[in-house]
């Protein structure tokens, strides 16, 4: 009796699952049609384009709804269209002048604000001083301020540094033209103003409670805090949708189609992109229709292959770079990462990498097909050093180090006066936790080193991203792994923060080259791409030899989203999807 | 039982500064720089630790933060919350209900399921139907609930499209943030009824099956082995055999004076299970992409919100005051011998 029971109940489950499949396949009806749901994980930080400096902000504000001067010829980073702009800059029609300080934009005619107000010069020269002026804490700011003014900070100690005259000098109205007067030549000026001009009304931000534009106010508006902004969780760009809702508890933002857009409307009426933080549930939403886009990391990439009614777009270049960064002079107080501090086989002192042959060695132990092959299923490049692939100057010739154990131990045999190889070094690595390639890298890392000499111990500790920052920010970082993502598609973007000795990471490494920091200067500065080309590629030559960290992975990108979906295309600098030319069918 | 209600009530604000305080104090152990890192999302930004540092005071003593979040506390302002970008008194309005939907749902068919199946497992000892509360029970126990959540998922919605996640369709959605819809409660399908929307209800009833299904299997679970040990117990006491020499039917020896004492731990088991589902269900609520309070509770710890954290914590210390109560209450009901002094 029983096991016909259970006989029965079993035949009843495969049937109903052999009969009912929801799943919609190729060829299956279009869902919502002239909506677009893209399932993300990572909420917006903050809708005002002037404090977002994160992905998850910048995918919804740009290109969506707000809008820049020039724009990227879609995929193509390298070349600029007008948007907000009716030319683009150059040196032949005049726009840029023979000294390359001044920038001429014609400001195009016509263009509404999604409260129906019309854009003028001087809304577009308020955005960019106010870009520049708010200057919170770790914001974009200084994407303007550095060649506008030639500071990246408006505060000195919490002091304010600059003035108001300075900053409104910059960027002043010429009839319906706005100029921009750069404190230097800087040859990625436009690049940024592709990427970072943003342009929203001024009479409707004062009406709001933000700035009103004048001096006696500004320095109240100057370094705000996240909530103190009504352009936090409002938007009024020119773009092509506007701003329904931002539901924090949802964690959905609703976009809806501008209808007063100055170039014909979207034909989408609507994009949901809404925060699903576990992968499976991401998936089935895609694989029912009920999403049109998904996000997914690289190991999971499997899970959606194969599935009916879903393509995937692969091999999309990035602008992001992985690396191993070596840090010159460990703060030794208090730090188990160097175990005894000093070099007797137990541990590392803290200037154990400012040995050049150290720092090689580890460059040639460092198995980086194994790396890419574990940590990106293969989707990923080995970069030649921080100028890497996509960027102007990026030099394919260039050499790059592979993994050779050979050159390792005759490196380490040279290292600290012949005597590392005898009396060993024993640290612990480091990366944040959750970070599933960046704990592969650690893992080859060890076993790397390790197989080398049997008196080399790495050891390999997680942290918490909160105590991971603390760690390198106050010099205890041994040998750590952290990434850079692009702002704008210039080399310099990556030169300054990896190789200047005022950069992010040199500052934090203590590595310093005055040849560096020439170099960099001058790439920055010079506006004819040949010249800047040369330069770049001396600095790539410079990195090799200078070993100031292990440049290990440029990502191959790639994107999953229901075949129904047209229009798409990618853009390496953008945080999201530009869904204007999108349509479902 | 009102002068022993009253006095519970008012150990509250002594509970809110007691757990305030004590979160503070704890927080002491991170440094400055660690408590930053919620400002710092990108390797872009480690620049402006110091800044932020200064920015938003946490180099200051630890009473002097303190007492900056009294005053703003006695101002009826509990801070803003970083990782829910928004007023943590917003925060927790706007989580709650949906956490509370979830957790009434659930809890009435834990509690129902869980004393009935425990009581005739214990009544039924060693047949069969206590080898199949027994083996649902352990397995329910054992089985993580993100597995049996994913389970659920997959089949009734990846495969049959039924029950999907979230909290409601793409057009009932769309109709909720419409004009025409009135939030009364922030319980989806009480204010789907109230706004006269049949068809709202049912959306929002259908994505509640899989949430309430996967908390009912993993909790009753709990609740059987509970009520049936007690059940047992109570069953061997000699009331019970003389109520049975008396002559009294099974069913009211079982209903009437068994289960009735042997409910007291299940009271206990009970409140301390409401409050949990309240406090969230962060798992159910990943799974399910349901927008509860566990999941930003979380969030907010592991990314330092110290608002937020705070916040939370003086809800959840209040709510376990008042269960306690309630429960407290509830003895006095079910065993009247049971004064409440």
């Amino acid at each position: 009796m029983k096991n016909r029971a259970l006989a029965l109940t079993l035949a009843l489950l495969v049937g109903v699952l052999a009969i009912g499949t929801g799943a919609r396949g190729a060829g299956a009806p279009v869902k919502n049609p002239d909506t677009f749901v893209s399932l993300v994980y990572g909420d917006p930080e903050s809708l005002d384009p002037a404090y977002a400096y994160d992905t998850a902000s910048e995918g919804i504000i740009y290109p969506n709804v707000y809008e820049t001067l020039i724009g990227y010829d879609g995929s193509v980073l390298s070349r600029y269209q007008p948007v907000l702009a009716t030319q683009v800059p150059t040196l032949t029609n005049g726009l840029i002048s023979k000294d390359g300080l001044t920038y001429t934009f014609p400001i195009r005619k016509g263009v509404h604000f999604q409260d129906g107000s019309v854009m003028t010069p001087e809304d577009v020269r308020y955005s960019m001083l106010r870009f520049m002026l708010q200057d919170r804490d770790g914001g974009p700011s200084w994407l303007l301020l550095t060649p506008l003014l030639g500071t990246d900070s408006t505060r000195s100690k919490e002091k304010i540094v600059v003035t108001y005259a300075q900053a409104a000098r910059s960027v002043t109205v010429q009839g319906d033209t706005v100029v921009f007067h750069l404190n230097h030549p800087y040859g990625a000026f436009l690049s940024i103003v592709a990427a970072w001009t943003f342009v929203l009304p001024k009479a409707w931000a004062a009406a709001h409670g933000d700035w009103d534009g004048t001096e006696a106010s500004w320095q109240k508006f100057n370094n705000p805090k996240l909530q103190d902004r009504y352009e936090f969780d409002h938007m009024n760009g020119t773009g092509p949708f506007k701003l329904q809702q931002w539901d924090r508890q949802a964690k959905e933002i609703i976009l809806v189609r501008n209808d007063q857009y100055w170039r014909k409307p979207a034909r989408l009426a609507r994009v949901i992109i809404r925060n699903v933080a576990e992968f499976t549930n991401r998936r089935l939403q895609l694989q029912q229709g009920d999403a049109d886009a998904i996000a997914v990391d690289r190991p999971d990439q499997s899970k959606v292959e194969g599935m009916a009614g879903v393509t995937i777009h692969d091999g999309l270049p990035t602008l992001v770079v992985q690396v191993l960064h070596f840090n010159f002079k460990i703060d030794p107080n208090g730090n188990p990462d160097i175990g005894s501090g000093k070099l007797d086989g137990n541990g590392i002192p803290p200037d154990f990498f400012s040995d050049v042959h150290v720092r090689r060695g580890f460059a040639y132990a460092f198995d980086y097909a194994a790396y890419i092959r574990d940590g990106y299923r293969g989707k990923a490049d080995e970069p030649n050093g921080p100028i890497i692939n996509g960027l102007l100057g990026y030099d394919p010739t260039a050499p790059k180090y592979t993994h050779d154990p050979a050159k390792a131990a005759a490196e380490f045999k040279e290292a600290w006066g012949g005597k590392l190889w005898d009396t060993g070094f024993k640290f612990t690595t480091t990366y944040n936790t959750g970070n599933v390639s960046r704990q592969v890298g650690a893992a080859i890392l060890k076993d790397s080193i390790e197989a080398l000499n049997p008196k080399f111990k790495v050891d390999v500790r997680n942290m918490q991203w909160s105590t991971f920052l603390q760690n390198t920010n106050t010099h205890k970082g041994t040998l750590y792994a952290l990434g850079w993502v692009v702002d704008y598609p210039d080399p310099d973007d990556f030169a300054q923060p990896f190789l200047a000795s005022n950069g992010d990471y040199p500052k934090r490494n203590s590595y310093s080259n005055p040849q560096a920091d020439t170099l960099v200067k001058q790439g920055a500065e010079t506006t004819d791409p040949a010249k800047r080309v040369a330069i770049y590629k001396q600095l790539t030559k410079l990195a090799y030899n200078d070993v100031p960290g292990l440049y290990v992975a440029q990502p191959v990108g790639f994107a999953v989203m229901r075949s129904w979906v047209h229009g798409w295309y990618y853009n390496a600098v953008y945080g999201g999807i530009d869904y204007y030319p999108i349509y479902k069918e | 039982m009102t002068t022993f209600i009253l006095r519970r009530l008012l150990l509250l604000p002594l509970v809110a500064v007691g757990v305030s305080a004590l979160i503070f104090l704890l927080l002491q152990f991170l440094t400055p720089a660690m408590r930053a890192s919620l400002y710092i999302h990108d390797p872009k930004q480690l620049n402006a630790l110091p800044d932020l540092i200064r920015k938003y005071h946490l180099d200051q003593p630890v009473y002097v933060q303190y007492w900056a979040w009294l005053i703003q506390v006695a101002h009826g302002d509990l801070g803003w919350s970083e990782t829910a970008r928004e007023p943590v008194a917003a925060a927790i309005r706007g989580y709650f209900p949906a956490t509370l939907e979830l957790a009434i749902y659930s809890f009435g068919w834990i509690l129902v399921f869980g004393i009935w199946l425990g009581t005739q497992s214990a009544v039924h000892k060693d047949r069969f139907l206590d080898q199949v509360s027994r083996f649902t029970s352990i397995s329910g126990a054992s089985l993580p609930t993100f597995v049996w959540g994913l389970l659920l998922l997959m089949i009734f919605y990846g495969h049959f499209g039924w029950f999907p996640p979230g909290r409601l369709s793409l057009s009932g959605d769309l109709y909720v943030r419409g004009g025409a819809f009135h939030p009364y409660t922030g319980l989806m399908t009480i204010d789907a009824l109230l706004n006269g929307n049949l068809g709202l209800f049912w959306d929002a009833a259908k994505h509640l099956v899989l949430p309430v299904a996967t908390l009912t299997y993993y909790l009753t679970a709990v609740l059987v082995r509970i009520t049936r040990s007690s059940m047992l117990e109570t069953l061997r006491t000699d009331y019970v055999r003389t109520a049975r020499a008396k002559g009294l039917g099974e069913h009211v020896v079982v209903d009437k004076h068994a289960r009735r004492n042997a409910l007291i731990p299940v009271i206990t088991l009970g409140s301390l299970l409401f409050v949990g589902l309240l406090s969230g269900v962060v798992i159910t609520e990943t799974v399910f992409n349901y927008p509860g309070i566990g999941q930003w509770g979380v969030n907010a710890s592991q990314q330092l919100d110290i608002p937020a954290v705070t916040g939370f914590a003086l809800i959840f210390a209040g709510l376990l005051v008042i269960s306690n109560l309630f429960a407290d209450v509830m003895y006095a009901i079910v065993d009247p011998r049971i004064r409440l002094q």
